[in-house]
Formats: structure tokens, sequence, C-alpha cells
């Protein structure tokens, strides 16, 4: 199963807007090195499941990765082939709502080298614009 | 010696002013400390830039005011990019201070070869010493961390006087088998749903039927 909530109070969201800057979320905490996004964005969480495992292969059991965002939101879709109206459609997937400066991925254990290498793998499953980040001493 | 920042007095407060000044290319800081007048100031981004290159904690305030002064805090912007605010803390000769240094773990633990990682749990200690003598970074060595073994503050060889302010029982870093990162099976045809709080079993078959 998918990356997706436990339990949800609803079924089905609104789209909303993504709106400012991530004021929360947008430093490196766990590890040393980071991924941040610099656009807004959904990121399913079929991409990030895809990201874990580009990052996996390319670490083979060194270092550790951190996912630090995870799909709250659930995303409607209509069937193809389908009339307008009757409604919204049903859950399709689940996303996570990306504001510009999320780190989404850390990774600590590694040389920078192999965390370069390591992001960029990781960069090219992302929907958005992302950069290569490192821990900010002191 | 202390790095020698040229300071201006701000006399403008205000987010519309504070932004303007930055595109001046100035930050907007602010002295404090020693139960004396705080000062509003504003440094060129360029001179924060290179002391931030030199790795600089105590600096010696020049122009509008002219004291030693600890950075005591930074404010970044969402990027961690650019700098938007700093807080100089005033300080005297000999003041003993304490502040955040990084860990920096040196050496090869030998915990690796028996298949092992360094994990790293905290990246910083808090530390008391003379503000002219803050380190850059205390280096904790592992060369003698095996597998499964752990490294506390309180096993923490620091300089001379410089004294330990984050409590001994804490637990830094130690030396574990890599965890591996649970596999997410993928979804079989329909997209499984989560539980919805507040509603019954039944409800969605009775919904179904009125649609």
């Amino acid at each position: 199963m998918a990356l997706m909530p436990k339990r949800a109070k609803h079924r089905k969201s609104q789209r909303g807007r993504i709106r400012g800057n991530a004021t929360r979320g947008n430093t490196v905490v766990f590890g040393d090195f980071g991924l941040q996004a610099m656009q807004p964005g959904w990121v399913s969480a079929q991409t990030i499941e895809a990201g874990r495992v580009a990052a996996s292969q390319y670490l083979r059991n060194e270092g550790r990765l951190y996912i630090r965002v995870f799909p709250h939101k659930p995303i409607t879709s209509i069937p193809l082939e389908t009339r307008m109206g009757k409604g919204k459609g049903e859950p399709e997937y689940w996303a996570a709502v990306i504001k510009p400066g999320t780190v989404l991925y850390e990774i600590s254990g590694v040389t920078e080298e192999a965390a370069r290498m390591c992001m960029a793998r990781l960069a090219h499953k992302m929907p958005i614009r992302v950069r290569f980040v490192k821990r900010k001493t002191a | 010696m202390a790095e020698v920042l040229k300071v201006a007095a701000r006399e403008t407060t205000g987010k519309q002013h504070i932004k303007r000044l930055r595109i001046a290319g100035l930050v907007p800081a602010v002295l404090y400390g020693h139960g004396e007048q705080n000062v509003n100031l504003a440094v060129a981004d360029d001179d924060l830039a290179a002391m931030l290159r030199r790795h600089a904690r105590v600096v010696e305030l020049k122009g509008a005011v002219n004291e030693k002064a600890l950075v005591r805090d930074m404010q970044w912007d969402v990027y961690g990019i650019g700098v938007l605010h700093v807080d100089f803390s005033r300080i005297s000769e000999h003041e003993r201070v304490s502040v955040e240094v990084p860990i920096e773990v040196r050496g090869d633990a030998p915990g690796v070869k028996e298949g092992g990682m360094v994990e790293v749990i905290v990246h910083t200690v808090e530390i008391e010493c003379e503000a002219e003598a803050i380190p850059d970074k205390i280096e904790i060595n592992v060369k003698e961390l095996r597998l499964g073994g752990e490294i506390h503050a309180r096993d923490v060889a620091l300089p001379s006087g410089v004294l330990m302010i984050t409590e001994g029982d804490v637990l830094l870093l130690h030396c574990v088998k890599p965890k591996v990162m649970g596999e997410v099976a993928p979804a079989e045809g329909a997209v499984a749903e989560p539980e919805i709080i507040g509603r019954k079993p039944g409800d969605e078959e009775e919904e179904a039927a009125q649609k």
C-alpha cells in the first residue's frame, strides 16, 4: 500500500492554492544533507516512494535517508470519457503539498560527494525544481 | 583578534523601511546586553558574508558603536541563503558565555567494519567558555566506537576552559546497524482508503444506494 494517512476526517478535499514559502520544515534537521524544494507543487505518494527507492538503490545500506514530507492530501479525478457534472470525482492518489523551501529528503552517514550523487538521482524523480542543501552550522 | 565589522546606526524600523534597507544591500541588526540600551544597526551584507566565511563568533563593531559583541542569533531567508537579521550581544573581556557549538565526528569507528554506521543523534552541544575562545566545533573521536557503542555528552573531551552545559546523559551519537528502509508494497487494484473518522461501516453503502 502506498504512503497515505491511516485515518482521515474527510474522503475528499478541495484543491486549494499554494501561497507563500515554507516557514517550517525548511532546514536540514536530522541528517547532514538535504533536498530542498524551490517551487510549489504537489508531490504524490508514488513519487515520494520512487525517490526513496532511487536513494536506497544508490546508498545500498550505507547511511540513512529521512523522508521529511508525507502525503496528507487526497487528490480526486474524473474517469476518462465521462461527461462533465455528476459531482466530484473519486480519490485517485495522495499527495504532499510542497511550499518553496520545504526540505523533502535528508541523508546522513555518507560523504558529501555520495550525498550529492544520491540527491541528483532523487531530484530527477521530483516534479518540482529542487536543490541540494547542507546542514547549517552555528 | 576579533573580526572587525563596520556598522551604521539605523533610525528606521518597520517592515517597509527594512525592506528598502535590504534592497540597498544592508542587513538590519540589533545590539543588546549588559543592561544597556538596545541599539538598532545596519551591516553591509558583503561584510556579513565575509564574517560568515571566516566563521567569526565574536566581532569588533566599528562605526556607530565601538564595542565587542557576540553573534547571538541570525535569521535566514526561506532557502537559507541570505541573512535577514543579526543579533549582537555585548561582551566584555574574559566574559564567559554559553553558546551552541556543532560537533564533528573524527576517525573511523571499528563498528563500521562490523557492519554498523555512526548515527549522530544530537548535532550541537551547549558549552560555556570565554567569548574569545569559542571553539568552531567540538571534535568527537570515534576510534573506539564499536557496534552498539554510544557516546554521551559526558564522554566528550573538551578543550581547556570549556564547560559542558548539555546534560551528561544526552546521547550524542551511536554505532548501529543501518535501518532497512521500510518497503512500501504497491497498491493492488483500487486505491485503498483510510478510515474516515466518525463514519460507521454501513454509511458508505447507504451513500452509494442514494446515488
